[in-house]
């Protein structure tokens, strides 16, 4: 029997860049990287390990914005053409290094990589939410929401209605999606503030993941530190990320991903060969952006002089450090048991998108980690959160510590000079939409229409990562231009619905340019009278 | 490339700067620091203007008065400091002393003679804790040598697993 457990957490998200008035965008191509280089690779590596009959357990996150694009028509299509693109460079590539040694396995590789991820994407019928539910089905993966627009909660709590606004969509969202409730929740950027729990627990949810600091300086002090979850005031299950794990894996110094037989994320054929020829394959044709055919290992410090990239070696990389992540996780477990007297759990949370597009190999690590520790042990065992809970342990009660896991812990990231002008407007905005939904129960016609709209404008307005991109320094201006553009949108819409002057046409346009969440409940804002919010009084 | 037609939709119009309303919040930054950010109507400065006249007016200070609330005891306030501010702001960061805590603040105008008049009241916050909390249910408790240790390993961050083993054999 396992001594002890390990819960890998993969959070993927991505904000809603849905561009209808671009052929082509930028942040259209954020998306369509990931489905190449991330999901698909690894639902192809899953299903493989699925299909060989090997033990695993993983828990996905998937965000409503995420899988509202993966369910978007004009996005599939796109993709579509976008991967098309991309193998014909890919064709030209084998083309233009055949006879080289060095180079023609690779651009093999890549036309390999591009016709398989085609060929599983049409084969789901571009819709990647199925092939995510027949395993969440087959109870391979655990899949577990996030707040609808990835908002920020500790920052929009001056609302409650808005936090309940965020969840209680995610929660219907996903149901609809997957057949059945999540049985818990990815907060965005693992951000906690104290009262959270009741509306989570309100909602049916069952478990969250904090910081590591939100469970152990938790109060009062947590018996097992982060080794097993406690439990919150309202009944909800909180789950501390470990550490080890953490730096272990997403490190890019010390971590795996940073190791010289690695492929080199940052030498691109798109900048390395001329404009005329890859040109017209790019995302925009003409413009000199990733194209995800990368030929060099990582190699050395810096970027000047590179190696070419060896598959193999790389390859035998990834199993080794997968062998070294497993001993690492026996020797940990064991140790922890020997403390504990029952057995730890450890949590490992980790963005998505680190595997396969930042760190290439890390699919095939996942998958060798899983076969290793299938078969090469029996200390530590692959498990969800859920299942955990399911184990019965009894769990402490305490209060988790309001935390993130972003720079220094807490909120500064999404509260500094650079992005803090958006709160003021948001929670303006948040404060007339609780007025609205409240005022007008029971709206039907036109009128709803407007209502739901509002409500998708705001949640949209409310997403996380428009402050973090405020706070990055790059891609500013995008950033600023969703987060005010959704709330001019919205005061339109208000104004509108205040004067009963709603512009059907204008409407329409608007519904179909930002079309999230097409069954929103506009009413999910209506005001919490149990918890009326707390805010400025005239004296 | 772009449909004309929907090109207005997120363009040319901007965000209010004022929104008619007196309206003072809070929000934690870190177990240290808040934000504040606030609008005072026009017609509230006014109605202040002429309560006071307009010399007491003119030498009146602006000021936010930041209120720690007692610990186990929410609804009692511990102590308060003030914290001048520029008469222009509209938000300020600013530091307060303990973590783990619930502060609100109040807005207003402090006269020559010390005499300081609220006009907007905040929502409250908490403070994130920055340590293990000494509070210990004895129920659920390690004895002291094993949670020592447990709680060293996580602490460890800045190690990694290989590295803190090579660390024990040394």
């Amino acid at each position: 029997m396992a001594q002890g457990f390990l819960s890998l957490i993969l959070h993927a998200h991505l904000p809603y860049v849905r561009h209808l008035e671009h052929k082509y965008s930028l942040e259209e191509k954020w998306f369509y990287e990931a489905l190449t280089e991330c999901y698909i690779p690894l639902l192809m590596h899953l299903e493989k390990l699925r299909d060989d009959g090997v033990y695993f357990r993983l828990t996905f996150s998937l965000s409503p914005t995420l899988v509202a694009m993966m369910e978007d028509p004009l996005l599939r299509d796109r993709y579509s053409h976008y991967l098309e693109r991309l193998q014909h460079l890919a064709r030209l590539e084998e083309e233009r290094t055949a006879g080289d040694e060095a180079f023609a396995p690779l651009a093999r590789m890549y036309r390999e990589h591009f016709d398989a991820a085609g060929a599983y994407f049409h084969r789901y019928g571009g819709r990647l939410v199925g092939a995510f539910r027949k395993l969440s089905e087959e109870n391979y993966l655990e899949i577990i929401t996030s707040a609808s627009t990835h908002g920020y909660l500790p920052l929009l709590a001056v609302q409650p209605e808005s936090i309940y606004a965020q969840v209680a969509n995610a929660v219907s969202y996903h149901t609809a999606l997957f057949g059945e409730p999540p049985r818990g929740i990815w907060l965005p950027e693992c951000a906690y503030y104290t009262g959270l729990d009741e509306i989570l627990a309100e909602l049916g949810l069952q478990y969250f993941i904090t910081a590591t600091h939100g469970v152990l300086y938790a109060v009062p002090r947590p018996k097992y530190g982060v080794y097993s979850p406690i439990i919150t005031p309202a009944g909800v299950a909180a789950f501390g990320r470990d550490t080890e794990t953490s730096k272990q894996v997403w490190s890019a110094q010390e971590g795996y991903p940073g190791d010289y037989d690695y492929r080199e994320f940052y030498r691109d054929i798109a900048y390395d060969l001329p404009l005329d020829y890859v040109g017209p394959h790019l995302h925009p044709p003409g413009m000199r952006t990733d194209s995800g055919i990368k030929y060099y290992r990582i190699t050395c410090e810096g970027l000047e002089y590179k190696e070419p990239y060896r598959p193999d070696l790389a390859l035998e990389k990834a199993a080794q450090h997968a062998g070294n992540f497993m001993f690492n996780r026996e020797q940990q477990v064991k140790y922890l048991a020997s403390l504990m007297g029952r057995p730890p759990i450890i949590v490992s949370p980790y963005d998505a998108e680190l595997f396969g597009h930042w760190w290439f190999e890390g699919p095939h690590w996942l998958d060798y980690l899983c076969r290793k520790m299938a078969y090469d042990q029996a200390t530590v065992k692959l498990i969800t959160p859920g299942e955990y809970l399911d184990l019965g342990y009894p769990l402490q009660v305490a209060s988790p510590n309001p935390s993130s896991w972003g720079d220094k812990g807490h909120n500064e990231v999404w509260l500094n000079g650079t992005n803090d002008w958006i709160y003021r407007h948001l929670h303006q905005a948040a404060e007339e939409m609780v007025a609205l939904a409240t005022e007008y129960p029971e709206a039907d016609g036109l009128l709803k229409r407007a209502l739901a709209q509002a409500a998708r404008e705001l949640m949209l307005a409310q997403s996380s990562d428009w402050p973090f991109i405020m706070n990055s320094g790059t891609m500013v201006e995008y950033a600023r231009q969703r987060a005010s553009g959704h709330l001019v949108n919205f005061r339109s819409l208000l104004r509108m619905i205040r004067e009963n002057k709603i512009d059907g046409t204008w409407l329409q346009q608007l519904e179909e340019y930002d079309n999230i969440f097409p069954h929103l409940d506009y009413r999910l804002f209506q005001s919490l009278e149990a918890t009326l919010p707390q805010e400025a009084a005239l004296i | 490339m772009t449909n004309p037609q929907l090109q207005f939709l997120h363009s040319g119009v901007s965000l209010p700067q004022f929104y008619g309303i007196d309206r003072l919040v809070i929000l934690p930054r870190d177990p240290y620091s808040l934000f504040a950010y606030w609008e005072i109507t026009e017609s509230t400065r006014e109605k202040l203007k002429n309560e006071w006249g307009d010399a007491a007016w003119q030498q009146a200070i602006f000021q936010m008065r930041v209120y720690k609330h007692q610990w186990g005891r929410e609804e009692q306030i511990e102590s308060f400091f003030d914290i001048r501010l520029q008469d222009d702001s509209n938000n300020w960061y600013f530091h307060v002393p303990d973590t783990d805590r619930l502060y609100h603040t109040e807005l207003g105008w402090c006269t020559a003679g010390g005499y300081f008049r609220p006009v907007l009241r905040s929502n409250l916050v908490r403070t994130a804790r920055d340590s293990i909390s000494d509070i210990i249910d004895e129920e659920w408790q390690l004895p002291d040598w094993k949670a020592r240790k447990l709680y060293r390993r996580i602490s460890l961050y800045h190690l990694s697993s290989p590295e803190m083993f090579r660390r024990r054999k040394l």
